[in-house]
């Protein structure tokens, strides 16, 4: 080599190129002008790699759910439930853990402005401040209801200071000051009437796993009665579901009161009842169920919907006082949200701007423009109030007719505190800092009061005077202070007079249009987000999208069919709605989805739905009369993700009541047991051998593993036409079947993903080796092996598999790619993914546990969707060494498998359904 | 047959045959560059939709989940049985000593050709990423993967490879005489040297036809069970899916007669313009469609009774899912009138050939192969499409449509077709004019045709 002489060799060319790129490189890097530290220190809790979790709280509609979030090199990537939370106890629902996309949404605010000029928050403040003058006179400010003890503090103070600022709550009426608790734990009959209390409501976590433990199968199960409108994922649950118009609520309570034993109910009260029970409609039905409720006394529990009347809520106490429930199951405290005696709802504030008492409007993290009642016509209101401030997450429908804008920090990146919905307080940390250097409302508070106080300081003011300093670091550690619950309180039963008041103002429409919060978009705050507008309804499996629900028969009577418009017609307000026809829906009754047809600055929420808003009316806002004629539009394509309902007499989702249950315990040993096969059987040499078990018994179908799949395994959204093309990415979708008449079908769901198939039907046909079984029992998916034959789509009997028609992540946004789960490749264009039982966390524990030389623990490994199952319906493991769930739920009787008759030998376990139908209503209808 | 009265070649002894073939080497017959302009055209569209379907995916399909498999697959299929006619007339008729095949053999094999061609194109655009489609092919890599041999998807690479390089092969070798014959006919300077390299120096001397008659009979022997085989094979990437209305042990003959059926309907198609064009009447005469007619009639006989067998085996092998897919969803699901029209086209439209005047009128014989070519292209969407459209877990089950891209890619391929198809009547001769002298001067001298089979 050396007689290549005096040329360069290749050593040495190497070094003289690195040397000049070096020296060319050091030119243009001089330090900064300021002093900058080297990260020599490793800072407190910045562990590199490793997922740290926090517990902090999420607020909706003003109150808190606790969660722990998992941060991984300072930005947070997933949401689970606190335990220790009473709204959480463990779960996490899909608003909860949809929070991480929000906070990453590229759409959302980044800089405060005057007029159409980017400002700065010391200028917005400024302009506010010269606003509200000395006194405040003539400047309103508007809020959110909350219940956080913070801004409480905080609006005492201001009112102090600027004394003549009127403050108003986003809502009509005030919060009423006593809620309802219930232990549904302890109940056997519960009765729910236009109520979801399992998927829905600020403590609809905590009831579906009380409810759970209460619907354990066996002797003392507990029995479900549901009336309700359209059905709910607690009407899919119920053992007997009525279709019931929302306006007839209180006539089938009444009925219910009626039915029971003369002396539970005085005379004066019964004349009162027999008014509001009207034709009795639901005679027998409400009669089974009273006799059911009264063989249950302190046993029992009947919850009406937050959108009834209050004379519904009173009917309602009214029962479970005579039924000896108050107290036992269930009992009173007083409100968590700050009581609203003191201020006015929005109403009174448009009275104020419409008589030109308005010169100042402060728009604290509300938004007035869309959420307020259409006959209000706030958007105009505001153009009359002359300065308007708005401090809000988006450059929303209200930020547009602002003239100062201030964004808003993300709950996530915000210091403050809530309560639950029985009181507990908690205190809610920032993971990340602001992003976009958005403010708390309790920052502008301070800001009004010309104090320069950070959320942090205002937080801790708050609870300095009521906690010892340890209690501060163990509350935000376990993510609650101590001793915040409220206290039960005696609340009268409600007298005749009330009652006799109530059916006095009781006229129910012809038609009734329904307007309800949104089960994946709630109001419209999260109309953004992606994975909830892709996220199906758990009952209609629509996404990107609201409709005018209504009955088969109602349908037929105005004379549409799904997809087509019907003109709705409320208070002189028109709006031409797709209809879309739910079987099991209540005749006569429209309901309709708030929260859609955003116009603000959101990419994502654009063209979704339409604003139900437009029909909402201050008298009317939850129940209103309607018209509906067939409407003026092309038929509109909904985008579901699931277009068959009927099982076709097929056998995939088991079922049976306890009777048969109990004559025939071996129900489902058709579906298991070995198969003959051809093949040898499989190798189970590893340590682990992993398997999940559903409890169909218990699933409510309420879609939180769904979203906390998407969350854990990166999985993209594909948009309304990819749902329509049947294209969704969901690696865990939730089937919904149908069977019965159309008017009330009897729902069954089935949480569906990939089966871990011990022989799977994937495997043999892949012709490149891209989907192979591990030794531990996964079915493997090697995204870097696919060539995107499809044929493992094909022969999957379950139709589980997933595939990446377009490269969905390559034009994501910035922002977006931070909610990226490190431990999970994000898939390219082309390969087919799938459930890999979240394989990142089994092997993560396996390094964790081979570093310190042991076995894996029974319960170490959890998989995303069991964690975030509020009614613990998923058990997961190792079949060699299970968890005592896990164990139960394989020795059930209960228990098989999907297509067992193909012989894939799945290591997803299902165990069959069991309702517990009363006898008594088998001679009903 | 009842065709055996009507001559082979029309005059035999009389026809100038190299002349008569090798005109459209020197000048463009009437209106072919009318249809090279169109087929050009169309072949745009196909390159205009590859080029989409690589730069953004394969979601410019319509392919979906549960319908994995779609356009794609379907035109794979149809492409592949339409070549295997070709195969069937140039080396299975051989060997089975039928001397009509002679004037037919070349078309026939550059038509398989051709059709194989557009048929290479779908399987490798179908796939997710086909930058990494030679992960299929078994070669030892240095990743250390070998293909998974249990699928059926690495036979259909070797099938359909094997099969296109021994067509190509066939049809070369019996090319070699006429390459030969059209270097000495034509006048142009260049083309004189092309037609000279091509010869590979034939000279037409005797040990040289000797050692080719050897080979070609080798290759017609090589190629006869792949005519069985190929299709057999493609077959297999449904039958051993476990997917209702494809698991069945009837596909591979079901499928090998289903493409041999489409295989003769484009052969008419294309060869019934071509004699009235290039004036081959007196080769190509109306013995050769009477036998190709009836031997579709044969073959529309032999579908019918694979279709009732079908739905029989669903029927007993009391699968719940077998059943519904052959007795519910085929007749009466939302892709009913498909499969009505399938059947109806391809049972009982050939059924005309009955008639003997019906297999020698161009206008019939026209319209029953452009419609069968149509029905075994449904058949195939009906088995595909409609049987993935609805499997075991109702909550999934989706229907299908074509995007734009998709009935651009089946049009193009058409266009492809026609384009080399045009090119290859302009520049070879479209009929092997060596065979056919060959039978002339049997027929001429009273000898008994032997379809060249004594080497």
């Amino acid at each position: 080599m050396s007689s290549l002489g005096d040329g360069p060799t290749r050593r040495t060319f190497l070094k003289v190129m690195g040397a000049s790129v070096g020296l060319a490189g050091a030119a243009s890097c001089a330090p900064p002008d300021e002093e900058i530290l080297p990260y020599a220190r490793q800072p407190l809790e910045a562990k590199p790699g490793v997922t740290v979790r926090y517990a902090t709280a999420l607020m909706l509609d003003g109150l808190a759910t606790g969660a722990l979030v998992r941060c991984r090199d300072g930005r947070p990537i997933k949401v689970d439930g606190n335990p220790g939370h009473p709204a959480s106890l463990g779960g996490a629902g899909v608003f909860e853990q949809a929070a991480i996309l929000s906070l990453y949404d590229p759409d959302r605010a980044m800089r405060p402005r005057g007029g159409r000029r980017v400002a700065t928050w010391e200028q917005c403040v400024r302009a506010i401040r010269a606003g509200l003058g000395h006194d405040g006179g003539g400047a309103h400010l508007i809020l959110e209801p909350t219940s956080s003890a913070t801004t409480l503090r905080l609006l005492a103070r201001v009112r102090e200071r600027i004394p003549r600022l009127s403050m108003y709550w986003d809502s009509l009426e005030p919060p009423s000051p006593q809620v309802r608790q219930y232990d549904l734990a302890r109940t056997r009959v519960v009765l729910a009437i236009d109520a979801d209390p399992l998927a829905s409501g600020p403590f609809h976590l905590r009831y579906a796993r009380h409810f759970a433990q209460a619907r354990r199968v066996g002797d003392d199960m507990a029995r479900l009665y549901v009336a309700e409108p359209t059905p709910t994922p607690t009407g899919t649950m119920a053992d007997h579901r009525l279709p019931l118009r929302a306006a007839d609520a209180a006539a089938l309570l009444a009925e219910v009161l009626l039915a029971l034993p003369a002396q539970s109910v005085s005379a004066p009260v019964r004349e009162a009842l027999t008014r509001i029970a009207g034709e009795r409609r639901h005679g027998p039905w409400a009669a089974v169920v009273a006799r059911d409720l009264a063989a249950n006394r302190g046993r029992g529990a009947t919850l009406v919907g937050a959108r009834q009347p209050r004379i519904t809520h009173a009917m309602a106490h009214l029962l479970d006082s005579a039924l000896g429930n108050i107290g036992a199951t269930t009992w009173f405290t007083r409100s968590a949200l700050l009581a609203g005696a003191e201020s006015d709802g929005i109403a009174q504030l448009a009275t104020a701007i419409e008589s030109g008492g308005c010169h100042t409007l402060i728009v604290a993290g509300a938004n007035p423009a869309y959420s307020a009642p259409a006959d209000l016509d706030f958007t105009r209101l505001m153009r009359k109030a002359g300065l308007v401030a708005t401090l809000s997450g988006y450059e929303d429908e209200t930020a547009e007719a602002s003239s100062w804008f201030m964004p808003m920090a993300h709950p996530l990146e915000s210091w403050g505190d809530g309560r639950a919905l029985d009181g507990v307080a908690s205190v809610v940390q920032p993971v990340i800092r602001p992003m976009h250097g958005g403010r708390t409302v309790d920052e502008l508070l301070a800001a009004l009061m010309g104090e320069n106080a950070d959320g942090l300081a205002l937080v801790r003011e708050t609870w300095q005077a009521e906690a010892r300093p340890d209690a501060w670091t163990r509350a935000l550690e376990q993510g609650v202070v101590e001793g915040t619950a409220e206290r039960r309180i005696e609340v009268p039963v409600p007298t005749a007079e009330i009652i006799e008041s109530g059916a006095k103002t009781m006229r129910p429409p012809a038609l009734e249009l329904v307007f309800r919060t949104d089960s994946k978009v709630h109001d419209g705050r999260f109309a953004n987000n992606a994975w909830l507008q892709e996220l199906p309804d758990p009952v209609t499996k629509l996404t990107w999208d609201n409709a005018a629900l209504l009955s088969p028969k109602t349908a037929a009577r105005i004379g549409i069919q799904t997809g087509q418009h019907v003109a709705l017609t409320s208070f002189g307000r028109t709006l031409a709605v797709p209809a879309l026809i739910v079987p099991g829906h209540a005749d006569e009754s429209i309901v309709l989805s708030l929260g859609y047809g955003r116009t603000g600055e959101l990419s994502v929420a654009q063209g979704a739905g339409v604003n139900a808003g437009l029909l909402r009316t201050r008298s009317a806002p939850s129940i209103a009369d309607v018209t509906a004629v067939p409407g003026p539009g092309p038929t509109h394509h909904f985008a579901v993700t699931q277009t068959h309902w009927s099982i076709e007499g097929r056998d995939h989702v088991r079922h049976a009541t306890l009777e048969e249950l109990r004559h025939n315990p071996d129900l489902t040993s058709d579906q298991r047991g070995p198969v003959p096969s051809l093949y040898p059987p499989i190798h189970t040499t590893a340590p682990n051998q992993w398997a999940m078990l559903i409890d169909l018994s218990l699933c409510t179908g309420c879609s939180a593993c769904v979203v906390s799949c998407q969350a854990e395994n990166n999985v993209p959204v594909v948009g309304a036409d990819g749902v329509r093309d049947s294209r969704e990415m969901h690696w865990l979708r939730i089937d919904r079947y149908l069977e019965g008449p159309p008017d009330n079908p009897e729902a069954s769901i089935q949480p569906m993903l990939c089966q871990h198939c011990e022989k799977a039907p994937c495997e043999y046909v892949c012709p490149v080796n891209a989907t192979v079984h591990s030794s531990d029992g996964l079915n493997e998916m090697v995204y870097n092996r696919c060539v995107g034959t499809r044929f493992c789509s094909n022969n999957c009997p379950y139709k589980v598999r997933r595939f990446n028609w377009f490269n969905y992540e390559s034009h994501i946004a910035e922002t977006l790619k931070l909610a990226h789960n490190p431990e999970v490749t994000v898939r390219e264009r082309g390969v087919m993914e799938k459930c890999t039982f979240c394989v990142q966390r089994i092997r993560g524990a396996q390094v964790v546990a081979g570093r310190e030389q042991r076995s894996l623990h029974p319960d170490e490994v959890r998989t995303a969707c069991q964690e975030a199952c509020p009614s613990q319906a998923i058990s997961f493991g190792s079949l060699t060494d299970p968890t005592p769930e896990l164990a139960a739920g394989l020795a059930d009787r209960r228990r098989y498998s999907v297509l067992h008759e193909l012989g894939t030998r799945p290591r997803v376990q299902y165990l069959a359904r069991i309702t517990n139908p009363n006898p008594a209503m088998a001679s009903q209808p | 047959m009842s065709a055996a009265a009507a001559p082979l070649i029309i005059g035999a002894g009389k026809q100038d045959v190299p002349a008569k073939i090798l005109a459209p080497l020197e000048r463009a017959p009437r209106g072919w560059w009318l249809l090279l302009g169109a087929s050009a055209a169309l072949s745009g569209v196909l390159v205009l939709c590859i080029t989409i379907t690589l730069t953004q995916g394969i979601g410019t399909w319509g392919n979906n989940i549960p319908v994995g498999w779609a356009f794609g697959i379907i035109n794979f299929v149809w492409w592949i049985g339409i070549g295997h006619a070709g195969t069937f007339i140039s080396a299975f008729l051989l060997l089975m000593d039928q001397p009509w095949r002679a004037s037919l053999n070349r078309v026939a094999e550059a038509m398989t050709i051709f059709a194989l061609v557009n048929a290479g194109v779908f399987p490798l655009l179908h796939l997710g990423r086909p930058w990494f489609a030679y992960w299929l092919v078994p070669y030892p890599s240095a990743l250390g993967v070998w293909p998974q041999f249990k699928s059926s998807l690495p036979w259909d690479v070797a099938a359909i490879s094997t099969y296109f390089l021994l067509s190509a092969l066939f049809w070369y070798l019996g090319l070699l005489p006429d390459l030969a014959a059209a270097r000495d006919r034509v006048t142009g300077y260049w083309q004189k040297r092309v037609y000279g390299v091509l010869a590979l120096g034939w000279r037409g001397a005797g040990d040289q036809w000797k050692k080719h008659r050897v080979a070609y009979l080798l290759l017609a022997g090589l190629a006869t069970p792949l005519v069985v085989s190929v299709h057999s094979i493609v077959s297999l990437d449904f039958s051993i899916a476990q997917v209702p209305g494809w698991h069945s042990t009837i596909f591979p003959p079901f499928f090998v007669v289903g493409a041999i059926y489409s295989g003769f309907a484009m052969v008419l198609l294309l060869i019934l313009p071509l004699r009235r064009t290039l004036g081959l009447e007196p080769l190509i005469t109306e013995r050769h469609l009477s036998n190709i007619a009836s031997l579709m009639l044969a073959m529309g006989l032999m579908l019918g009774y694979a279709y009732i067998v079908e739905a029989f085996g669903a029927w007993y092998s009391s699968d719940p899912y077998e059943r519904y897919t052959a007795l519910v969803n085929r007749p009466g699901g939302p892709l009913a009138w498909l499969y009505w029209l399938t059947v109806a086209i391809n049972v009982l439209a050939p059924q005309v050939f009955w008639s003997r005047r019906a297999r020698r009128s161009t206008p019939v014989l026209i319209g029953v192969s452009a419609l069968v070519l149509v029905g075994m292209w449904t058949e195939r969407f009906t088995i595909i499409v409609g049987s993935l459209t609805r499997d075991f877990l109702p909550s999934s089950w989706h229907g299908y449509a074509p995007t734009l891209v998709d009935l651009g890619l089946l049009a193009g391929s058409l266009g492809l077709f026609g384009f080399l198809f045009l090119l290859f009547i302009r520049w070879l001769p479209t009929v092997s004019m060596s065979e056919v002298q060959r039978l002339q001067f049997q027929l001429h001298h009273g000898e008994q045709p032997d379809a060249g089979r004594d080497g």
